[in-house]
C-alpha cells in the first residue's frame, strides 16, 4: 500500500434492508430455482452466468461473486435441507448485471452486527492498522464453520458497485453490478433509481 | 486442485495448481498444518497457476497467514493474479497478506 486510503471510509459502506428498492423489480429478468445441493453451488452459478454477454469482462469474478450468494442461501439460509429451494431473478447486459437470490430460511438476523463489524474493519484499513486488522478479516457466527472464510460479504459490499440490498424478511438479497461503458458520450440511467 | 511441494535452501515453496473453491481450499490449509508439524518454518505458496478463488480459499489464506505468524516463521504469497488479485483487492486484503512478485523475490524477503 502506497498511502492511507480514505476511500475506505467514503461511500456507503453498509448492507441495508429495503424491500422497496428498485433493485427487487423482477419485470423481464429470467428465473431459476434450485435445490440446496451443496455440491452443485458452483454447477448452478455456472447455469446462471452463462447467459451473461461475451462484453462482460472478468466472467471468472462474476462467477465467484454469484456462488458466494448462492452458497449463503444454501448453507446459512436453507442449511442444506434439499427440499429447500433457492430462486435466482438475473438478467445481464454489456453494461449491468442484476441479480435476485432468495432462500426459504430464517433470514440474515446478524446483519446488524455485520455492518459494525464491517465498520471497524474499514476503520483499522484507513489507519493502516494491519496488525489490528487481524481481528476483523472473518467474520463468524455460532453457526460459523472452518469451511467459512467469512469474508464473502466484504467482497459483495465492493463488488456489487449498484447496491447489494436485503428484504425485510431478510430472505432475499438483490444486487446490481454497473460496467463502466467505453465509447459512450451519453449519461447511462442509473438504475438504482 | 493439486498441491506439489519443492524445497530451496530452508524455504519450501508449496505450487497450488487449480481453483481455490469452497470444495477443495482446505486441502491447502491442511498441508500447511502437516508442514508445520514437521518444524518447516519457511513457506512460499506460489499462485501462478490459480485463476479462482472464492471466500473459503481466501479464508484458507488468512487461516494459514495467521498460524504462521502467531508462530513466527514466515510466509510469502506469490504470483498472484486476474480475478485472484481482483477478490484479494475487493476484500482489502493486499497489505494484510504478504505479497511479493515472484518466488525469486519471495525468496530474497526471506532472508531479511
Amino acid at each position: 500500500m502506497d498511502s492511507a486510503d480514505t476511500t475506505y471510509l467514503s461511500g456507503i459502506h453498509e448492507i441495508r434492508v429495503d424491500e422497496n428498492s428498485p433493485l427487487f423489480e423482477k419485470t423481464n429478468m429470467l428465473f431459476k430455482e434450485f435445490p440446496s445441493d451443496y455440491r452443485q453451488i458452483r454447477y448452478f452459478t455456472l447455469l446462471i452466468v452463462q447467459s451473461a454477454p461475451l462484453e462482460i469482462k472478468e466472467i471468472n469474478l462474476l462467477e465467484q461473486q454469484i456462488s458466494e450468494i448462492i452458497k449463503n442461501a444454501v448453507k446459512h439460509g436453507n442449511k442444506c435441507v434439499p427440499e429447500k429451494k433457492v430462486r435466482v431473478w438475473y438478467e445481464f447486459d454489456a453494461s449491468h448485471a442484476h441479480l435476485i437470490v432468495q432462500d426459504e430460511g430464517e433470514g440474515f438476523k446478524d446483519l446488524e452486527t455485520w455492518n459494525e463489524f464491517n465498520r471497524r474493519r474499514l476503520e483499522k484499513l484507513a489507519a493502516q492498522d494491519f496488525e489490528g486488522l487481524a481481528d476483523y478479516v472473518s467474520f463468524r457466527t455460532e453457526s460459523s464453520d472452518d469451511n467459512d472464510g467469512g469474508n464473502a460479504l466484504f467482497a459483495a459490499l465492493e463488488y456489487w458497485n449498484g447496491g447489494f440490498v436485503y428484504n425485510t424478511r431478510r430472505n432475499a438479497v438483490a444486487m446490481l453490478k454497473k460496467y463502466p461503458q467505453r465509447h459512450l458520450g451519453v449519461t447511462l440511467e442509473d438504475r438504482t433509481g | 486442485m493439486e498441491l506439489k511441494i519443492r524445497k530451496t535452501g530452508t524455504n519450501y515453496i508449496i505450487d497450488v495448481n487449480g481453483e481455490m473453491d469452497l470444495y477443495n481450499s482446505y486441502k491447502l490449509k491442511e498441508l500447511v498444518m502437516k508442514m508445520l508439524e514437521k518444524k518447516v518454518e519457511r513457506f512460499i505458496i506460489n499462485l501462478e497457476n490459480v485463476d479462482y478463488i472464492d471466500s473459503s480459499g481466501i479464508g484458507a489464506l488468512i487461516y494459514i497467514c495467521s498460524t504462521i505468524k502467531k508462530q513466527g516463521y514466515k510466509l510469502v504469497i506469490t504470483n498472484i493474479h486476474g480475478s485472484v488479485k481482483k477478490v484479494i483487492e475487493l476484500t482489502k486484503l493486499m497489505g494484510y497478506f504478504p505479497i511479493m512478485n515472484s518466488i525469486e523475490e519471495a525468496i530474497l524477503r526471506m532472508e531479511e
